[in-house]
């Protein structure tokens, strides 16, 4: 972890407190993956754009581990003279997956109001701190309960409730 | 950085709560004819200049990231070209490097496979390219060279269909190579045609800088600062338009892209002028790029498909490439069975609509549509078939359960279809 610890700080020119991550890992050249718990992922995110000024976020992905979820945010750092970006996935990880929150990072990113939108009506991950946390691309008549994009639900199970969602709709037409 | 952009944090299907000093709400979709696809824009007026938009989107969510992890990794090379009508291929790029690394053959692609997967890329960013900035000519009002684009775009798209037998989904990646080969005939047939096409992609230039009744409708219009674009971080041509210089295939090189001689198109201006010519610049350069990998086929060699066992070893990658409308991200986290455990996709349009609607802030109304097309907007396709009768003209829409099941039958019977 440390070397790959490292090389990211000197790429970023910046230092990390070992404190606020939980692993550092080189995937390849140029590209780290990034683990922060999810009480600490705010602070690291603050130094990772304040300091090291990473302004671009390409998406989030969000995941089941076990018994917890994952938000993956994907960051590049650019270096605009040497034409070049550095990939950065930031793996948030421990969010309760009974009671899944976990901080926004819309204060650093615009384009994190839709991901994190995408996120929670896809798994029900609330981010605190996110001004207008609504559904966006569910159907608005989609059930409140239900997250499509969980394992426990099938894919023909999605399917079903789908099919009765458009029979209600255009009975009610 | 949320207060900068407070205006889009309020539902606002009827036009309530309105911003401060809007008198008119004007609601483009979720069906228009503007666009070919369903998204809803609200835009709010004072007088007949705009002071805030806002989106609505979903409207044709198809489900693949969860109908991928009810599918096998083989199955699903099929299945990825569908999440986009128009940038099929380079859906399926992403995917295939992606298996590849997962599965760790990334090294023994050959050499002959990666140059027609960048053909199929390329000629496919030609095509795209040359469908949008038409589309942009006919919502500026200028049809004649709507029509002239598309003629010539006809040029690409039977080489297109020689190489591939598809127009618009070759579909000719496959995980561990490709499917078909680019046989000498093939190329010295294509060798004449991409070079017809390259004069006329000068001559389409030409006009859009040099005929004003087009500049005029684009110059200065709808225009995106390099600040401005920082925050919204746009991508691909929205992005270069506005002085930012990345493009995938030199930030990050995949396949063959750091190998062959190419530059990357950016303007400083920002307006919608600077975009289409960003991707004209580009077209001409994916035609030079063409040729280049023409000349290295024949030389290349090199098996076609690699061999890769159907269980994927544990684990998890992102792949990015330069799809033509930005940057098109994958993540795929595989289970060591056949099938993923989870699949993202995020294509490049929805990464531009923050940048779209800020370039409208404070642009008359009559721009809206040059304005609305510049990123682009590819929301999806469709998932079903209409058949038309063509001496009755009777209609039918055939869901995808029912034509497969017709299929199945007139295979096994060796029945028409209809």
């Amino acid at each position: 972890m440390s070397d790959a610890l490292n090389e990211l700080e000197n790429i970023l020119n910046i230092t990390i407190p070992k404190d606020l991550v939980e692993g550092v890992v080189k995937v390849e050249k140029g590209h780290f993956d990034v683990i922060s718990p999810s009480e600490k992922a705010y602070d690291l995110m603050k130094i990772l754009h304040d300091d090291a000024g990473i302004y671009h976020l390409s998406t989030i992905s969000a995941y089941e581990k076990d018994d917890s979820f994952n938000v993956c945010y994907h960051i590049q750092h650019r270096i605009e003279e040497e034409v070049k970006e550095i990939p950065i996935n930031f793996i948030v990880t421990k969010i309760d997956k009974d009671n899944p929150k976990t901080p926004s990072m819309i204060d650093f990113f615009v384009a994190a109001d839709y991901y994190e939108r995408e996120c929670y009506d896809f798994y029900g991950i609330y981010f605190n701190d996110h001004p207008f946390m609504e559904r966006l691309i569910l159907p608005e008549k989609w059930p409140d309960d239900v997250r499509p994009m969980k394992k426990e639900y099938s894919w023909e199970q999605i399917r079903e409730i789908t099919l009765n969602l458009a029979k209600q709709i255009s009975e009610d037409d | 950085m949320a207060e900068d952009f407070r205006s889009r944090f309020r539902v606002l299907t009827d036009g309530s709560d309105t911003p401060l000093g809007a008198d008119h709400h004007i609601f483009i979709g979720p069906q228009h004819p503007w666009a070919e696809e369903p998204a809803h824009f609200i835009i709010h007026l004072k007088g007949e200049r705009v002071v805030e938009a806002n989106i609505r989107i979903g409207f044709n969510l198809r489900g693949m990231e969860k109908a991928m992890e009810a599918r096998t990794w083989r199955q699903n090379t099929m299945l990825i070209p569908r999440a986009c009508g128009i940038c099929s291929a380079v859906h399926q790029n992403v995917y295939v490097r992606l298996v590849e690394r997962l599965a760790g053959i990334e090294d023994q692609v050959s050499e002959r496979a990666k140059l027609i997967r960048m053909f199929s890329c390329e000629a496919e960013r030609v095509h795209s390219h040359m469908l949008w900035y038409g589309i942009l000519a006919h919502d500026a009002g200028f049809d004649t060279l709507f029509h002239v684009t598309w003629r010539d775009r006809e040029i690409i798209m039977d080489i297109v269909e020689d190489i591939s037998g598809n127009r618009v989904n070759p579909a000719l990646m496959l995980i561990g190579g490709v499917k078909r080969d680019l046989p000498k005939e093939k190329a010295d047939k294509a060798r004449p045609m991409i070079n017809d096409l390259i004069k006329q992609v000068e001559y389409h230039k030409k006009v859009f800088t040099e005929e004003t009744s087009i500049v005029n409708r684009l110059e200065n219009v709808g225009v995106l600062t390099k600040e401005d674009a920082k925050k919204v971080t746009p991508n691909g041509p929205t992005a270069r338009g506005s002085g930012l210089p990345y493009d995938i295939r030199k930030t990050f090189p995949y396949e063959l892209y750091d190998d062959i001689d190419w530059n990357v198109v950016y303007y400083t201006e920002g307006d919608v002028l600077a975009t289409t010519l960003v991707r004209l610049d580009e077209t001409l350069e994916s035609l030079r790029m063409l040729n280049q990998i023409l000349d290295r086929l024949e030389t290349a060699s090199g098996e076609l498909l690699q061999r890769v066992k159907p269980r994927i070893s544990e684990g998890k990658y992102m792949t990015r490439a330069e799809a033509p409308r930005g940057e098109d991200i994958h993540y795929g986290i595989a289970n060591g069975t056949d099938k993923p455990e989870r699949y993202k996709i995020r294509a490049p349009s929805l990464g531009n609509i923050d940048a779209t609607l800020k370039r409208m802030d404070g642009e008359y109304i009559a721009d809206m549509p040059v304005i609305l097309r510049s990123y682009d907007p590819c929301f999806s396709c469709t998932n079903r078939v209409m058949i038309i009768n063509q001496s009755t003209g009777e209609k039918k829409i055939m869901g995808q359960d029912e034509f497969a099941r017709r299929a199945i039958k007139a295979k096994k019977y060796n029945r028409p279809f209809f």
